[in-house]
């Protein structure tokens, strides 16, 4: 496959080429040695000057914003680390007394698993191995204990099992925080629960009942799902198309190249019929390419993505205000670091004295 | 995944028949819902409605399961 | 996991000064390797730097790291690390920054 014509205008060290059937220069060019006579080596200083970070939008359940100028490693880790790697507080151990619903012991555990809970995870500790001890440090404890009877005061006739039985629906709500140790103190200004109070669990009728205990930890979600802070946490890059000043579009064709696009994004001048990109409303592109699906239009137009401009929407689930998710990110990745550092210090000490560096096998 | 929590005092698991004192059971039938103490030996039909299908009513013993 | 287990490890192979070595790192995955390995070929004297995840069931990853003029890689590493931290402390004060001035559009979501 040979490389496609590009036209003026698209930069190859700025953008990411988007054609009929492939892509084209993906990987980023700015390190040392790849440019003669050009440094690329690491800045804080030009860093920080071309780092652009902008909240677009936010609700009560996520935040949409631009990050500029980083690298697609660097966006990359906060994304991993917001879906694998933020720690929240969930049930992991379930004792069941009793459970006469229709809904099996299994099954019922793991629903109630997926439950978030508002719990700040930086109340509680990790526990380090599941074998260990459960404190009040480590570990919450919910009961939750609903029997299904029959309303005496239902209305005649109705079928309405909501009427006709008392606690037909076992709901999150139903999950009865039991304060272990020096928990109550800590967190009596907000007594743990469930996030939101309507999740149907189980259904029952009358004579069946629940009866279990619920141990909820701190966890990870690289450990498993149901710890992870947030429903989505996803990036994209800007679109940018990039028209041909050598060959503008023909002024009786001009409505129809800007139905190949989203909606708002291509400008018609209503006199001259001139083609013009409405900048703002790029990042509303869909990238369907079919402009290069019309012989006419060949040559007028590149499509193309702005390598180092991140268009990020990460939606809350749980304990975290959508605002909180990337600086929680962020000072998870600094642990890391600093974790790695402290290690590799400790190293350099070492191969610094008489002895010799630990080198090993595999 | 699951194991018997507490070992608990009366009623070996596994179907193995105890030689201990056998207590009254308590069924369910499996038409009306209706209670039903039936003794060994005693003909298996519900004392309400004559229905001859009963259930077993579920341990009481704690079970433990991970939430995964 | 054993709680004995080192986070690094430098593979047999590695050069006496260390200018070319591969390192074990325990318990990360591709998002500190391909970060690190990003701000390591930021430096101008590295002369090869990658990395690996040799196999998915096994949480760790190999960072080689290859230097010009006999320097040590040991140093190039922790310069990263906190080139790194800062670039971190950066963005974290970037976004407060653009949070508080509450120049963004405002919604309601139905939960």
């Amino acid at each position: 496959m040979s490389n496609p014509t590009l036209i003026n205008g698209f930069d190859t060290r700025r953008h990411v080429g988007v054609h009929a059937e492939q892509v084209s220069h993906v990987s980023s060019t700015d390190y040392p040695g790849h440019y003669p006579g050009e440094d690329n080596s690491w800045d804080l200083d030009a860093f920080k000057k071309r780092l652009n970070l902008k909240v677009q939008r936010l609700s009560n359940r996520s935040v949409a914003f631009d990050l500029v100028g980083v690298d697609a490693s660097i966006a990359n880790a906060f994304r991993r680390i917001l879906i694998a790697e933020v720690p929240t507080v969930t049930v992991e151990r379930v004792y069941v007394w009793d459970n006469t619903s229709v809904v099996v012991d299994e099954v019922l555990a793991q629903r109630i698993g997926l439950i978030p809970l508002n719990v700040d995870p930086s109340f509680m500790d990790m526990k380090e191995s599941p074998s260990d001890q459960a404190t009040d440090r480590n570990t919450l404890v919910f009961r939750l204990r609903v029997a299904c009877t029959r309303n005496k005061n239902a209305p005649k006739g109705s079928t309405n099992p909501n009427e006709l039985y008392i606690n037909s629906d076992v709901l999150s709500s139903h999950l009865e925080w039991v304060p272990q140790g020096e928990q109550m103190t800590v967190m009596a200004s907000n007594p743990p629960a469930p996030t939101n109070p309507n999740i149907v669990l189980a259904k029952l009728r009358p004579g069946q009942e629940i009866d279990m205990e619920l141990h909820a930890i701190k966890g990870v979600g690289k450990d498993h799902a149901k710890f992870c802070p947030v429903a989505t946490a996803s990036y994209r890059l800007l679109p940018k198309i990039v028209l041909n000043p050598q060959k503008p579009v023909p002024p009786h064709l001009a409505e129809k190249f800007q139905k190949c696009f989203s909606p708002g994004v291509i400008r018609v001048d209503p006199r001259t019929k001139a083609i013009t990109v409405d900048e703002e409303k790029a990042r509303n592109e869909s990238m369907s390419r079919e402009v290069y699906r019309h012989p006419e239009f060949a040559g007028c137009v590149q499509l193309a993505r702005v390598r180092d401009h991140f268009l990020f929407n990460i939606e809350s689930e749980g304990f975290y205000p959508p605002e909180r998710l990337l600086p929680e990110a962020i000072a998870v990745m600094r642990g890391k670091i600093a974790n790695i550092r402290k290690v590799a210090e400790a190293l350099l000490h070492d191969s610094d004295g008489p002895g010799d560096v630990e080198m090993t096998d595999t | 995944m699951n194991q018997p929590g507490s070992s608990n005092t009366y009623g070996g698991g596994g179907g193995g028949f105890m030689p201990q004192p056998r207590q009254e059971m308590e069924y369910i039938c499996a038409d009306c819902g209706a209670k039903n103490e039936i003794k060994s030996r005693e003909p298996i039909r519900c004392r309400e409605c004559g229905h001859r299908i009963m259930y077993k009513k579920r341990t009481k013993r704690m079970v433990q399961f991970e939430a995964r | 996991m054993t709680e004995s287990m080192p986070k690094i490890k430098i593979m047999k192979g590695a050069t006496p000064d260390l200018s070319a070595a591969t390192y074990q790192i325990f318990d990360e995955s591709h998002t500190i390797g391909n970060a690190l390995r990003w701000m390591l070929m930021k430096n101008p004297k590295v002369e090869f730097c990658g990395y690996s995840v040799p196999h998915p069931s096994e949480n760790l990853i190999q960072l080689r790291i290859q230097m010009y003029d006999e320097l040590s890689s040991l140093t190039a590493l922790l310069d990263a690390l906190g080139n790194l931290d800062s670039l971190c402390e950066t963005v974290d004060d970037a976004y407060r920054t653009s949070l508080a001035s509450g120049d963004y559009e405002r919604w309601a979501e139905k939960s």
